[in-house]
């Protein structure tokens, strides 16, 4: 599948870019694009900001998802990551890695040296979410195509940042791709279009649950010696809410993108509660281990969702949409509706990581609009926003946690020294913000 | 609303009785109540079991529910809460308290003191854990029951008020159950549009209920005194130790999930549960969690989410709604909303059910009729306990592996005043289904 969708992308011939760009039109072309590439041939060079697990397995694909990608240029906060990505990516795509040591930056300002290369087409943004906007914002403005990992902010003054740099993205014609995979998924695309189409009536409800792994052996467990609170707590950033945003905005944006897509909308309201019952070491940061969220879309339609990364027990991770005249069951594996119109998808399946390099790489090749920053910055405030209700004990309207929450959860400094452990939330005590 | 009940049963005279026992027919009669009341005017003789806040409440609506119900035997563990119920008794119900010193038991075995005495019903109004045993005493004893809601902690427990209602059946005695909700007049004319179809098919729900932390409960018992053995600490904290209350999923939310599975018609058919103990975690809150979630799937796969949690400050919340293909039903602490097809909005009168149980009881009992919602009761506290096990566990579960299969059993060792380790609070993932 794999092959499939690489050679997709790599076939796109001259003869095809005529065609495409025929189709495309005039107006697309008058708008012009920041930089004019030729037809499936001309280089792209890629620069990754956030060499950790995330970024390498990004860029790796990025570079094979099509002909003529060369990565450039690696920034990370810490040396030791970067080099372990340069080694592996000089692996995984051997011939396409041409970065050289002038061209590898570490250090707070890494994500600026590598931005002010002029020869750098599109930044992967992989990065713990916490730098998301910053860098995105910093991506956007020195002129580059930029795909960015989920979530894309921790805070509503995070999301805000992102929506106005998609809006300034626009402006450049410059394309935005969100690592929000679910939507390239052949089943699921197949499975909601039919949702959107009525097959299971007027939605009225649905469920959303994740439940299973700790993570417990994820990264650094020991603190080391010469560390200091910063460095822990960065190295640890999965478990600190100001740099991940906590798990349900971490990894369960998939889930809850997944909802929001079906609904054609993000949700108008929600009431959270959550806690912290087995993961509570202090190497575990100050996230929560379970969540539970009542989300209400349009028309008073109730999703309700249950996240939960805890070990040995019973394993979820399903998807489902209730409607007057049908339901619909999605996974990451399947898409299936019971009711007057029933289906299930077994048609091809590929590889959405592949595909979404794939689409953006075409996208700017032919100047075409692809931005998809204002929709994954919906998806992640879905997922703040539950986790602020969960936080605080406070039921909160989406109107209010995107136009007014103040909450912004930056460090007072970004350098390396002291910073003592935020306390862990507390319903009815921590205060909504 | 109060007077009006109260009115209701007295007023049922002998010729109503005739009438009523018409009404029943020959068969009703040939299988015999244990006793036979003459209409409305028999004396019935209640004992309470269990003399805290909740069995001064419903002595004193029960003794307030009709005409010539007297109050003859009471029984309470500690003798400081059986004399101040009395005391406050008293003081409100004059005449109709005939207890004496000779008829006032404390100690492990009051129960058994109480049910001795000449007496029709007794109130069962102790910590739920008792609720199983004291229920089996009373019915062996030959006494109609009503019984405080939940009706046990745990499967075992269910299993046996399930046998012991069926025994009640046979004996032909009367057990009603304090969901009291199941008696309030919106959600009884609400729950038959539901049932009518009037929101077409179920399709799903919700069942909320956050907020109050219960923190100011039984401020005299927060601090532990000297005295206090580990066993008579938990006792008087027993709200929050999940082997006495089953915890608050249990012990109070069992009023929401009633009602889910009234409008649902059915019990769950699996679940599976979150929870935790995140801000009440003082070791005078016991092992309990201070909030929980669980999907509960009923039959034809439609499932009810409830989220429930006892924290202060917070968002409170407490309402339930089902969600049909045809229309939704709404419900919090006044009110029945019907939006859809078949639009219905309660407005009638809203007596209280609190009276009304114990009215229709002792109806039931002067008219012979059958009169026995154990088993109901019983399902509803296992879908609480269902859930709490999941989220105690982290693990799905079936009903019927929790109905038929399930061996927990939190009754401890003895019953006795002594040391009585306060149990670990439970993790999911490392808790053991059992």
């Amino acid at each position: 599948m794999k092959n499939r969708a690489r050679k997709e992308t790599s076939e796109l011939s001259r003869r095809d870019f005529i065609k495409t760009s025929a189709a495309l039109g005039a107006a697309a072309w008058a708008t012009g694009t920041s930089r004019m590439y030729a037809a499936g041939s001309d280089k792209i060079r890629v620069g990754l900001i956030g060499c950790g697990g995330r970024g390498t397995h990004d860029t790796g694909n990025c570079l094979n998802a099509a002909e003529n990608v060369e990565l450039v240029a690696m920034g990370d906060l810490f040396k030791d990551r970067l080099d372990s990505s340069r080694a592996r990516l000089s692996k995984s795509a051997a011939g396409k890695v041409k970065v050289t040591d002038e061209t590898c930056f570490v250090g707070w300002d890494a994500h600026k040296k590598v931005l002010a290369l002029p020869n750098v087409d599109l930044v992967v943004l992989t990065t713990a979410p916490h730098f998301r906007p910053i860098h995105f914002k910093a991506a956007v403005e020195a002129g580059k195509h930029v795909f960015m990992e989920k979530p894309v902010a921790v805070d509503p003054v995070g999301v805000r940042s992102v929506i106005e740099s998609s809006a300034l993205a626009e402006t450049k014609n410059l394309t935005i791709l969100a690592g929000t995979q679910m939507r390239r998924i052949a089943h699921l695309m197949a499975g909601i279009e039919r949702i959107h189409n009525g097959d299971i009536g007027e939605i009225v409800g649905g469920q959303c649950v994740r439940i299973g792994d700790g993570m417990t052996t994820w990264g650094p467990r020991e603190r080391q010696a010469g560390w200091t609170d910063m460095e822990w707590q960065l190295r640890r950033w999965l478990f600190m809410t100001w740099l991940s945003g906590d798990f349900i905005t971490e990894m369960h944006v998939h889930n809850l993108d997944i909802i929001d897509w079906a609904m054609g909308s993000h949700p108008v309201q929600c009431m959270g509660m959550g806690g912290r019952q087995v993961r509570t070491g202090a190497e575990f940061g100050d996230a929560y281990d379970h969540f539970t969220v009542e989300y209400e879309y349009p028309n008073g339609v109730r999703v309700e969702y249950m996240g939960a990364q805890i070990d040995r027990v019973s394993d979820r991770c399903d998807q489902w949409i209730v409607g007057t005249k049908g339901r619909a069951y999605l996974d990451f594996a399947n898409a299936i509706i019971e009711g007057d119109k029933p289906f299930k998808y077994d048609g091809q399946a590929w590889n959405p990581e592949i595909r979404q390099h794939a689409d953006q790489i075409a996208a700017i090749r032919e100047g075409k609009k692809l931005n998809e920053g204002k929709r994954v910055a919906e998806s992640t405030l879905t997922c703040i926003m539950g986790r602020m209700s969960a936080y605080t004990g406070r039921a909160m309207k989406w109107d209010w946690a995107m136009n007014a929450s103040k909450l912004d959860l930056r460090p007072p400094k970004y350098e390396f020294g002291d910073l003592p452990m935020p306390p862990v939330a507390m319903p009815g005590q921590t205060q909504l913000i | 609303m109060k007077t009006k009940a109260s009115r209701e049963t007295p007023n049922l005279s002998r010729r109503d009785f005739v009438r009523a026992s018409a009404a029943l027919g020959a068969a009703a009669w040939a299988s015999g109540a244990s006793r036979i009341y003459a209409a409305g005017s028999d004396k019935i003789r209640i004992g309470v079991i269990g003399c805290g806040g909740r069995g001064t409440y419903d002595t004193t609506n029960c003794l307030n529910a009709a005409q010539n119900v007297e109050l003859v035997a009471m029984g309470d563990l500690f003798g400081d809460r059986l004399d101040r119920c009395r005391k406050q008794l008293t003081k409100e119900l004059g005449q109709k308290v005939k207890v004496t010193d000779e008829t006032c038991f404390t100690g492990w075995d009051a129960h058994k003191k109480v049910l001795a005495c000449e007496l029709d019903l007794v109130i069962l109004t102790e910590p739920p854990q008792f609720r199983p045993s004291h229920l089996r005493a009373a019915i062996e004893a030959g006494k109609h029951v009503f019984a405080e809601k939940p009706v046990a902690v745990d499967p075992v427990g269910v299993r046996s008020v399930i046998e012991t209602s069926a025994l009640a059946d046979q004996k032909n005695l009367t057990i009603v159950a304090g969901t009291q909700s199941r008696r309030l007049a919106h959600l009884i004319e609400g729950m038959k549009r539901i049932h009518n179809g009037d929101i077409g098919q179920i399709v799903g729900g919700q069942c909320v209920r956050i907020g109050g932390g219960m923190l100011t409960w039984s401020e005299e018992t927060k601090v532990r005194q000297p005295a206090w053995s580990d066993m008579e600490w938990q006792l008087r904290r027993w709200l929050f130790l999940t082997w006495l209350s089953g915890d608050f999923i249990t012990e109070m939310h069992i009023h929401n999930l009633d009602k889910m599975n009234w409008a649902m018609d059915a019990h769950p058919v699996q679940c599976v549960g979150l929870g935790g103990r995140q801000v009440r975690t003082g070791p005078e809150y016991g092992d309990v969690y201070d909030h929980f979630a669980v999907e509960y799937e009923y039959p034809n796969g439609v499932r009810v989410e409830y989220m429930g949690a006892q924290m202060d400050k917070v968002t409170d919340r407490q309402d339930g709604r089902v969600v049909g293909t045809k229309g939704r039903a709404y419900t919090d602490s006044g009110n029945f909303v019907i939006e859809g097809d078949k639009p219905f909005k309660y407005d009638g009168p809203s007596p209280s059910p609190v009276i009304k149980q114990h009215a229709d009881q002792i109806a039931a009992i002067r008219n012979g009729e059958r009169l026995n919602e154990g088993k109901r009761v019983a399902e509803s506290t296992l879908t609480c306990i269902m859930g709490r096990m999941s989220a105690y566990t982290g693990r799905a579960m079936k009903w019927d592996w929790a109905m038929n299969a399930s061996k927990l059993d939190l009754s401890p060792a003895k019953y006795e005043f002594g040391d009585l380790p306060p149990r670990p609070v439970a993790m999911p993932g490392q808790t053991p289904l059992i």
